[in-house]
C-alpha cells in the first residue's frame, strides 16, 4: 500500500479505482461434470472521481449489476485489484473490510424487494446504526426521523411497512437508510428504473441536493440515458462484461466512438424525436 | 433411465445407512447385551460359541456389523437368540402375513378414497362435502389404538367375527373355500381399522389434488365444449391430479410393512409387528434389526416405484 | 358452524381440556394411586338432580354402589343415603407445581362415599382422576417432546440452509435417512436397546428424548426450505452491506419468517407425539405402574374381559380424541392462514 512504502502521493481525485477486475458465475449441478460459466465482468478498469456522479449504461446483461455488487465489497471478484482512496482494499481480510462498509453503500432496484416488509419505515432505517452501534436505543428514532426528514418523507410514515408506501417514497426510504451511515460512495443500481417519470425526476433532484449536502460521490447504473444525461458528470459504458467507453460526459455523448454506445444513443435520441413528433402533431 | 439407475444406487446407500444407524443403536445399551443371553438356559454353550464365531458377538461393533452384512449375502439375516433359529426363517413367514392384511387394507382404501374424493372435490363446500370433510376430522383424529380397541370390542360382543389369529384352530379339516373364507373373517377386523385409519388421509388428499386441477384453465375449457362431466373428471383431471398421487401411492407402498404393528399386535394377526415386539422385549437385536430393514427396504422401494411410475407418467419429469 | 367460531371453540375446548390437566390436583377428587379394593370395576356414577321427593335440585347427588351378591363385578345403586355433591372441599393432599401443597378440591362427597364420575378400575381407582394425572404425564411428553423435535429441527435446517454447499448436501442427505424409516418400529428398536426396567422418571425422559429426536427431520427440511428462500433476499445483502453479522440476519431477517410454518408445526406434532407415548407405554415399553398414562390406562383393555364388559374404561381413548381433534382444527386454521399469508 502507498502509505506503508512510505511515499505519500497526492491525494488521487478518484475515490474509487478498479484494475482489471473479472467476475465469473459457474453453475454446477451436484455430482455432475457440466459446468456453465457466466462471464459477468472481464477486464473491467474504472475510476470514481470524488464527489462527482459517474454514470454506468448498458443493456441488460452486460454486467452493471456484478460489477456493482463488486463495488459494494457484496461480493469478491475472481481477479483484478480495487483501490479505495489510497488502499488496495481487495486485498483486505474481512474485519478490515468491516471499517470499510460503512463508507460504501448501495440502493438497490427493487425498494420492495430491498426492504423487509415486516419492518416499520422507522425501523428500517435504525437497522444500520443499529448495526454499526451509532447510537444509543433512545437516539435510534431521533436520527431515523432526522434522515426521514431529509429524504422528504413526512414523520407519519414512520411506522408503516414499506409496501403500504408508494414506490417513490419507498426509494425515499432506501436512500434514507443507505445514507444513514454517512457513506463517501453511494452506489445506485438502477434504482429509478422502475419508477414512474415524475417520481424519478424528483427523486434526482433529491439526490441532487444529498449530494452537495453531504460531498458523497456516486455510482449511478442505469439503462436510460437521458437521466444519466441529466446529471452526470462522467459516464463508462458497459458491453458484454466490458468497459467500452468511458469519460467526461459531453465526450462521450458529443463523439462516441463505440458502436454500442452509438446505438443506445440513438435508442435514446430516436425516442426523443418520437416525442416530439406527437407532440407537435397534438399542438 | 440413467436418471432411475442414479435412484437406485441412492436407495443403496440410504438402506446401508439406516443399517449401520440401527447397529449404532446397539452401542446404547447400558450393560452388556451379550452376557444376558449366556446365561439364558435355553441357548446351548455350543450354539454360543458357535454365534461368537460367526457373529462376532462380544467383539467391537464393526466386526459384528461386517459380519451381519456378510449373513445378509448369505441368506440367513442374522440370529435369533430366543428362537434359536435364522432371522430370515422367521421374518419370511411373518412379513408374508403383514403383507397379505396391508395390502388388502391399502387396495381397499385406495378403492373408496379416489372415487370419494373426486366425488367431493367435484363439488366442494356443497353439504356433502362439508359432511365428507367433517368426517375425515374426526377420523383422523381417533388414534388407530382407539379405533382398533373398540372395533374389537364390537366383534367381541356381537360374535360377528372371530378375534385373535390369523385362522381357526381346525384349520386344517377345511377345504380350500372355507379356509379362504375363515381367513377372510379373521382378516375382517385389523383389515378395517387399517381402512378407517388410513382412508381419512387419502380422501382429504384425493380431494385437494382435484380441487387445484378442476380449477384448471383447460378443464373448463373441456366443460365450456359441453363435456360430460364424468368424461371431463375421469379423463382429463384425474390424469392431470395424477402427480402428487403417484407419489402417494409410493408412500402408500411404502408403509405396506411398516404401518400396521399396532394393529396387528392388538388383534393376534401373526405379522411382522409382534415378532418385533417380542423381539424389543426380550432383546432379541438381530430380529429387531432385520424388521427395521425390510420395512425401511419397503419403505425406499415405494419412492423409487413411485419415481419410476411419474418419469412413465409424466413427461415432464424426463427432462431433469 | 362457520368461520372464527368452529375454531373458537376448538381453542376453547383446548384450553379447557389443558387448564384440567394442568391443574388434575384441584380438578381431581382423588390421587391417581389411592386404592379401594372393595370397590373394582364400578360403572361411572349416575347424578341425581331429583331428592327422594322427586323435586328439582340444583346441586346433585351421588348413591352408592352395592355389589350385587353372588355376582363378581356387577353393582346397583343403593339410593337409601344420598350423597350431595360439594364443591371447593377439603380432601387428599396434592402439589402444585410441586411446590405448593393444597387439601382443596374442585368436588367431592362426604367421606366413607365415593364419587366416580367415569367408574372405577380393577383397584377400584377412580379413573376420572386417573385420566387427568395421566394427561400431565402423556401431554408433558407431547409438549416436550414437539419441543425437541422443532428445536432440532430449527437450528439443524436453519445452519445447513443458510451456510449452503457441502453442508447442506450433507444435512440433506441425512434428514432422507430419518424421513425413510419407519417411525414406530426405529422407535421401538431404539427402546429394545435401553433397558427395560429402569427408574419412572429416566424412562420418561429417555422416552421423550427419543420421540422428539426421532421427528426432527420434516420441520428441518420446511426450516431449511424457508431460508434458503429468505437468504436470497436482497434485504438481507443490504444487511451484510451495514456490517451485520451472521447471528444478527439470522435472528432479525431470516427465522422470524419461520415462526408461522413453526406453529403449525407444534400443532400438528403434540398430537402425533402424545399418541407415540400413548402406545409405547400400551405396550409396557414407556411410563408404567404406577406413574399413570393414557397409555398404561388403556392397556388395562388388553384383557378380555375388561374390553368386552366395561365401557368406562375406553374413556382415555375419548380424552385422546377430543385432544387430537382440537389440535387438528387448529392446524387445519393454521395452514390455511399460513397459504393465505403467503400469497
Amino acid at each position: 500500500m502507498a502509505a506503508e512504502t512510505g511515499i505519500r502521493h497526492a491525494p488521487q481525485p478518484a475515490l474509487m479505482r478498479v484494475i482489471g477486475l473479472n467476475k465469473t458465475y459457474v453453475q454446477r449441478r451436484p455430482f455432475s461434470r457440466k459446468e456453465f460459466v457466466l462471464g459477468a465482468c472481464k477486464d473491467v478498469t474504472l475510476e470514481l472521481p470524488r464527489r462527482r456522479v459517474t454514470a454506468l449504461v448498458g443493456e441488460s446483461g452486460s454486467g452493471k449489476s456484478s460489477l456493482a455488487t463488486c463495488l459494494a465489497l457484496l461480493q469478491q471478484p475472481d481477479s483484478g485489484e480495487i483501490w479505495f482512496e489510497e488502499d488496495q482494499v481487495s486485498a483486505w481480510t474481512a474485519e478490515q473490510l468491516a471499517s470499510l462498509r460503512p463508507k460504501i453503500q448501495m440502493v438497490f432496484q427493487d425498494s420492495a424487494g430491498a426492504l423487509n416488509p415486516r419492518f416499520s419505515a422507522a425501523q428500517i432505517i435504525e437497522e444500520p446504526l443499529e448495526i454499526q452501534r451509532r447510537a444509543s436505543k433512545p437516539e435510534l428514532r431521533l436520527r431515523a426521523l432526522a434522515l426521514m426528514e431529509e429524504v422528504g418523507l413526512s414523520a407519519d410514515c414512520s411506522k408503516r411497512l414499506p409496501l403500504t408506501l408508494s414506490g417513490g417514497q419507498r426509494q425515499r426510504l432506501a436512500i434514507a437508510r443507505a445514507i444513514a451511515l454517512k457513506p463517501e460512495l453511494l452506489i445506485l443500481d438502477e434504482s429509478l428504473s422502475s419508477l414512474d417519470l415524475v417520481i424519478q425526476s424528483e427523486i434526482l433532484r433529491l439526490l441532487v441536493d444529498l449530494q452537495s449536502r453531504h460531498n458523497l460521490t456516486y455510482l449511478l447504473i442505469s439503462h436510460d440515458l437521458s437521466l444519466v444525461g441529466e446529471i452526470a458528470d462522467f459516464v463508462a459504458v458497459m458491453h458484454a462484461g466490458r468497459i467500452v467507453e468511458h469519460g467526461p460526459r459531453e465526450k462521450v455523448f458529443g463523439a462516441p466512438r463505440h458502436g454500442c454506445t452509438r446505438e443506445l444513443l440513438a435508442f435514446a435520441r430516436s425516442l426523443e424525436s418520437d416525442f416530439q413528433a406527437a407532440t407537435e402533431v397534438q399542438a | 433411465m440413467r436418471f432411475l439407475a442414479r435412484r437406485l444406487l441412492h436407495a443403496g446407500f440410504l438402506l446401508a445407512a439406516v443399517s449401520v444407524l440401527c447397529f449404532l443403536f446397539t452401542d446404547l445399551a447400558p450393560g452388556s447385551f451379550f452376557d444376558g443371553m449366556k446365561l439364558n438356559p435355553q441357548i446351548s454353550p455350543e450354539t454360543v460359541a458357535a454365534l461368537k464365531a460367526q457373529y462376532g458377538v462380544g467383539k467391537p461393533l464393526p466386526l459384528r456389523y461386517v459380519l451381519w452384512v456378510k449373513s445378509v449375502f448369505t441368506g440367513e439375516w442374522g440370529f435369533s437368540f430366543a428362537y434359536d433359529s435364522p432371522v430370515r426363517e422367521l421374518l419370511l413367514p411373518r412379513a408374508r402375513n403383514t403383507l397379505l392384511l396391508t395390502g388388502t387394507a391399502t387396495a381397499l382404501a385406495w378403492l373408496i378414497a379416489v372415487p370419494l374424493g373426486v366425488w367431493m372435490a367435484y363439488r366442494p363446500g356443497r353439504w356433502d362435502d362439508r359432511l365428507g370433510m367433517g368426517a375425515t376430522s374426526l377420523l383422523l383424529s381417533v388414534p388407530e389404538l382407539a379405533l382398533v380397541l373398540a372395533l374389537l370390542c364390537f366383534a367381541v360382543r356381537t360374535h360377528a367375527f372371530p378375534v385373535g389369529g390369523m385362522t381357526s384352530a381346525n384349520d386344517e379339516q377345511l377345504g380350500l373355500l372355507a379356509r379362504c373364507q375363515d381367513l377372510l373373517t379373521h382378516m375382517a377386523i385389523p383389515a378395517i381399522t387399517l381402512v378407517l385409519a388410513n382412508l381419512p388421509l387419502l380422501v382429504r388428499h384425493v380431494r385437494s389434488s382435484m380441487i387445484e386441477v378442476l380449477d384448471a384453465p383447460f378443464i373448463h375449457a373441456a366443460r365450456g365444449h359441453g363435456m360430460a362431466p364424468a368424461r371431463v373428471l375421469i379423463g382429463y383431471a384425474l390424469p392431470a391430479a395424477a402427480n402428487p398421487l403417484i407419489s402417494l401411492f409410493g408412500f402408500s407402498l411404502g408403509g405396506l410393512l411398516g404401518g400396521s404393528l399396532l394393529v396387528e399386535a392388538v388383534t393376534g394377526w401373526p405379522g411382522l409387528g409382534p415378532l418385533l415386539l417380542e423381539a424389543t422385549m426380550s432383546r432379541d437385536l438381530y430380529i429387531v434389526v432385520g424388521a427395521v430393514m425390510v420395512s425401511t427396504f419397503f419403505m425406499v422401494g415405494g419412492n423409487l416405484i413411485a419415481d419410476a411410475l411419474l418419469i412413465a407418467f409424466d413427461p415432464r419429469v424426463r427432462t431433469d | 358452524m362457520p368461520g372464527p367460531w368452529k375454531i373458537r371453540t376448538a381453542l376453547g375446548v383446548l384450553l379447557l381440556l389443558h387448564l384440567a390437566i394442568l391443574f388434575a390436583g384441584f380438578v381431581a377428587p382423588y390421587a391417581p394411586a389411592s386404592q379401594n379394593r372393595g370397590l373394582p370395576f364400578v360403572p361411572p356414577m349416575r347424578l341425581h338432580f331429583r331428592d327422594a321427593q322427586g323435586h328439582l335440585r340444583l346441586r346433585p347427588s351421588v348413591c352408592q354402589p352395592e355389589l350385587n351378591a353372588g355376582t363378581f363385578y356387577e353393582y346397583s345403586e343403593l339410593c337409601t343415603t344420598e350423597y350431595p355433591v360439594q364443591f371447593f372441599v377439603s380432601g387428599p393432599e396434592y402439589k402444585i407445581a410441586a411446590v405448593l401443597s393444597s387439601h382443596t378440591h374442585l368436588f367431592g362427597v362426604e367421606i366413607p362415599a365415593h364419587i366416580f364420575l367415569l367408574g372405577s378400575d380393577n383397584y377400584g381407582r377412580d379413573l376420572f382422576s386417573r385420566i387427568l394425572y395421566g394427561g400431565q404425564i402423556s401431554l408433558a411428553a407431547g409438549l416436550l417432546a414437539t419441543a425437541i423435535s422443532l428445536s432440532l429441527g430449527t437450528l439443524l435446517g436453519a445452519v445447513s440452509g443458510f451456510y449452503g454447499k457441502w453442508i447442506d448436501e450433507s444435512f440433506m442427505r441425512f434428514a432422507e435417512l430419518f424421513v425413510v424409516l419407519p417411525w414406530l418400529y426405529f422407535l421401538l428398536a431404539v427402546r429394545a436397546f435401553l433397558p427395560l426396567n429402569i427408574n419412572p422418571m429416566r424412562a420418561f425422559f429417555l422416552v421423550v428424548a427419543v420421540i422428539g429426536t426421532i421427528g426432527w427431520a420434516r420441520p428441518a427440511r420446511l426450516v431449511r426450505g424457508i431460508v434458503l428462500s429468505a437468504k436470497t433476499r436482497k434485504y438481507v445483502l443490504a444487511s451484510r452491506g451495514f456490517g451485520a453479522s451472521d447471528g444478527y440476519i439470522l435472528r432479525r431477517h431470516v427465522l422470524p419468517h419461520t415462526y408461522g410454518v413453526l406453529l403449525t408445526q407444534a400443532a400438528l406434532l403434540v398430537p402425533q407425539y402424545v399418541i407415540a407415548e400413548v402406545t409405547l407405554s400400551f405396550f409396557g415399553l414407556g411410563l408404567s405402574e404406577p406413574l399413570p398414562s393414557w397409555g398404561n390406562l388403556l392397556a388395562a383393555l388388553q384383557q378380555y374381559n375388561v374390553l368386552v364388559s366395561y365401557w368406562w374404561m375406553f374413556a382415555p381413548a375419548l380424552a385422546l380424541v377430543v385432544f387430537s381433534f382440537g389440535y387438528l382444527l387448529v392446524a387445519d386454521e393454521l395452514q390455511q392462514r399460513l397459504q393465505s399469508a403467503s400469497l
